[in-house]
């Protein structure tokens, strides 16, 4: 039980516009704690929308998850917006910086919000994990200078500033060149191995998927293989 | 800490749009500062006419109010228990004046409310130059302390109010007897009352008021010359005039006057009804404009915070998904409308007092008023500050609250 990071229980979501129908149906789900997990499937299939339901951000669904043993359905917002803060750690299909900030200011808010360490000690972590991805050299230009992929690599250093239990991303990868991709891969994986960070990915690349833990396959809202 | 990091955003987000951030901000400038403006104008301008109201009335007049006869006054003669009944009552025939003058100003001084109290004899005369007669009042007064309490010094237009107590018939007359007359300083002019004999006066001063109905009838005399002109006594006395700290207590201590001394007491504010009047009125008027004003500056307000929403909706969503709650959201863009208000309201402030400041300085010119009569009374401007602050408040808060409802999801996903 303490070794799952996070499971859902016959979780089910509708869409209602234009007309209602089902998009995930009886999703049952476990991830062990420093598991490396790629969700894939064909478009429209619903593994982004199942993310966003794995992310908390979403509440609109049926059924029950648990994120660290802790049952996260039906709480407040507020309360989801902490959890979220301290224990996940997201990373958009597009980069999503603020673009009027600074890169290293972008990377850290969410470090600043948590309000663990002081500012100077956020700083210097901030530092630490944009030189992980190679642009600390970027950390006082404003993040709308920066291309794509610079971009991609400042978000998923923001994703990491909290040294969150849970990393998700949707395509986190998909603005990235093959050599860079390599780098986030790389990276992804040691935190898994040596940090026991869980990271749950939805990605097409298939290579990457193919690489990490365990693969979980969709197809019409439904997990078709759950990878074991 | 965490009010740190919502602190931080907001100031990010307002100084990277300079310009959205200076117009909401003029827009309340003008608002604060025509506040200021308003009221500094609506203050000076009433307080003026308190003044000047003052410059001829007291803040409360004692005077024996003529009586009707009633029956309890039978009690005098028929010191029995019979129903007393009086038919056809008439007024009572009194000498008008206050018994005892002197010992009831002593009286009165006791009060620690009261800081002047002067006897006046005031009587109805007919003035005489030449063949022309116009009628007209005598106020005979201490001058020493008549311009104490109504500063009669501001008034002259020509010789010297001391003279009252110099010379022994002098005369301090209004500029419309004089003009009426034509009489200058050093002129004799005869003077009448109803039941006394004329008396030869000599002008040694006169005086202009705004009010030209004063200024066509009133004069000053010394209060024997005008006890005199009556024919009456030394301790013949027709009002005792009382100014007090604070004028705003005048219907209070008359009340309490009138209960001890048995004359009448009225107080400036009855004696001024219409001056209250038209407080009230500008006051409304004055209110109503402000309040506009702030309406139109809150409505800036809200639409640039709202257009700020609009388009700051991904990065919204984004800050909520890192964590950030509908609070600290609602925090950040509240802030935002504070700091508005505040930037807007402190430079307000300052176009404010610049701008009661010039107009203070506009020459009018008409009879004692030369410029514009303005007030500069802090309270003003610490009221203007929190109007600002409260309006921006207000006109934040709902597109703030908007942004906190934003859902992160159906922005990310697109």
């Amino acid at each position: 039980m303490e070794n799952i990071a996070l499971r859902t229980q016959n979780v089910a979501k509708y869409f209602h516009d234009p007309v209602t129908m089902q998009v995930l149906k009886n999703i049952n789900l476990e991830v062990k704690k420093g598991e490396f997990v790629s969700i894939v499937g064909k478009s429209g299939c619903g593994k982004s929308t199942l993310l966003y339901v794995l992310s908390t951000m979403d509440t609109d669904y049926e059924g029950t998850l648990d994120i660290n043993g802790r049952k996260v359905t039906g709480l407040s917002l507020n309360e989801l917006a902490a959890i979220r803060n301290e224990s996940i750690g997201f990373v958009f299909q597009f980069h999503y910086l603020l673009p009027d900030f600074t890169c290293l200011k972008n990377v850290m808010i969410p470090g600043l919000r948590l309000g663990k360490y002081a500012a100077k000690e956020v700083e210097e972590r901030a530092y630490e994990k944009l030189k992980m991805f190679g642009v600390e050299d970027l950390a006082l230009k404003r993040a709308n200078r920066l291309s794509g992929g610079q971009q991609q690599r400042v978000a998923i250093a923001r994703a990491l500033i909290n040294d969150p239990a849970i990393i998700m991303g949707d395509e986190p990868t998909g603005n990235l060149d093959s050599k860079n991709t390599g780098i986030v891969f790389d990276l992804f994986q040691r935190l898994s191995k040596e940090y026991n960070q869980t990271l749950i990915t939805v990605t097409h690349d298939e290579d990457f998927a193919k690489k990490s833990d365990r693969i979980v396959e969709m197809a019409d809202g439904e997990i078709t293989n759950h990878g074991h | 800490m965490k009010i740190g990091v919502n602190t931080e955003i907001a100031v990010t987000y307002l100084s990277s749009r300079k310009k959205q951030t200076a117009v909401a901000a003029l827009g309340v400038m003008f608002g604060i500062s025509m506040f200021i403006f308003m009221q500094s104008l609506m203050k000076g301008t009433n307080d003026y006419f308190e003044k000047s109201s003052f410059s001829s009335t007291a803040h409360i007049r004692l005077y024996s109010e003529n009586k009707v006869a009633d029956a309890h006054m039978l009690n005098n003669n028929l010191k029995d228990n019979s129903t007393k009944i009086l038919t056809n009552p008439k007024q009572l025939t009194q000498s008008q004046g206050v018994i005892n003058p002197y010992g009831i100003i002593q009286s009165i001084k006791k009060n620690p409310q009261v800081v002047a109290v002067t006897p006046q004899v005031t009587a109805m005369v007919i003035y005489t130059s030449g063949s022309v007669n116009i009628n007209g009042t005598v106020a005979g007064v201490s001058i020493d302390e008549e311009d104490k309490m109504f500063d009669v010094q501001t008034n002259m237009v020509a010789g010297d109010l001391h003279d009252l107590n110099r010379v022994n018939n002098g005369l301090l007359i209004g500029k419309g007897i004089a003009d009426k007359l034509s009489l200058h300083v050093g002129d004799n002019i005869t003077v009448r009352a109803g039941t006394g004999s004329p008396m030869i006066m000599r002008v040694i001063g006169i005086f202009a008021t705004t009010i030209k109905q004063i200024d066509e009838t009133k004069s000053y005399a010394n209060i024997v010359q005008a006890q005199n002109l009556l024919g009456k006594d030394r301790s013949y006395v027709t009002d005792i005039k009382i100014n007090l700290k604070d004028y705003n207590n005048a219907p209070k201590v008359a009340r309490d006057l009138e209960a001890i001394t048995g004359y009448k007491a009225e107080d400036w504010v009855q004696s001024n009804e219409q001056l209250k009047a038209a407080f009230k009125i500008r006051a409304i008027i004055l209110n109503s404009v402000i309040g506009v004003i702030l309406l139109v500056a809150g409505f800036g307000i809200y639409n640039i915070l709202n257009m700020t929403i609009y388009e700051k909706i991904k990065e919204i969503a984004i800050l909520k998904a890192t964590g950030f709650s509908g609070k600290s959201v609602t925090s950040i863009f509240l802030q935002q409308a504070i700091f508005i208000g505040l930037l807007g309201g402190f430079i307000g402030e300052v176009f404010g007092f610049l701008i009661t400041f010039m107009v203070s300085r506009i020459y009018i010119g008409a009879g004692t008023l030369k410029y514009l009569p303005m007030s500069f009374y802090m309270p003003h401007y610490v009221e203007a500050l929190c109007f600002g602050v409260l309006t921006t408040i207000a006109a934040g808060y709902f597109p703030a609250r908007k942004a906190s409802k934003v859902d992160p999801v159906s922005i990310i996903r697109g």
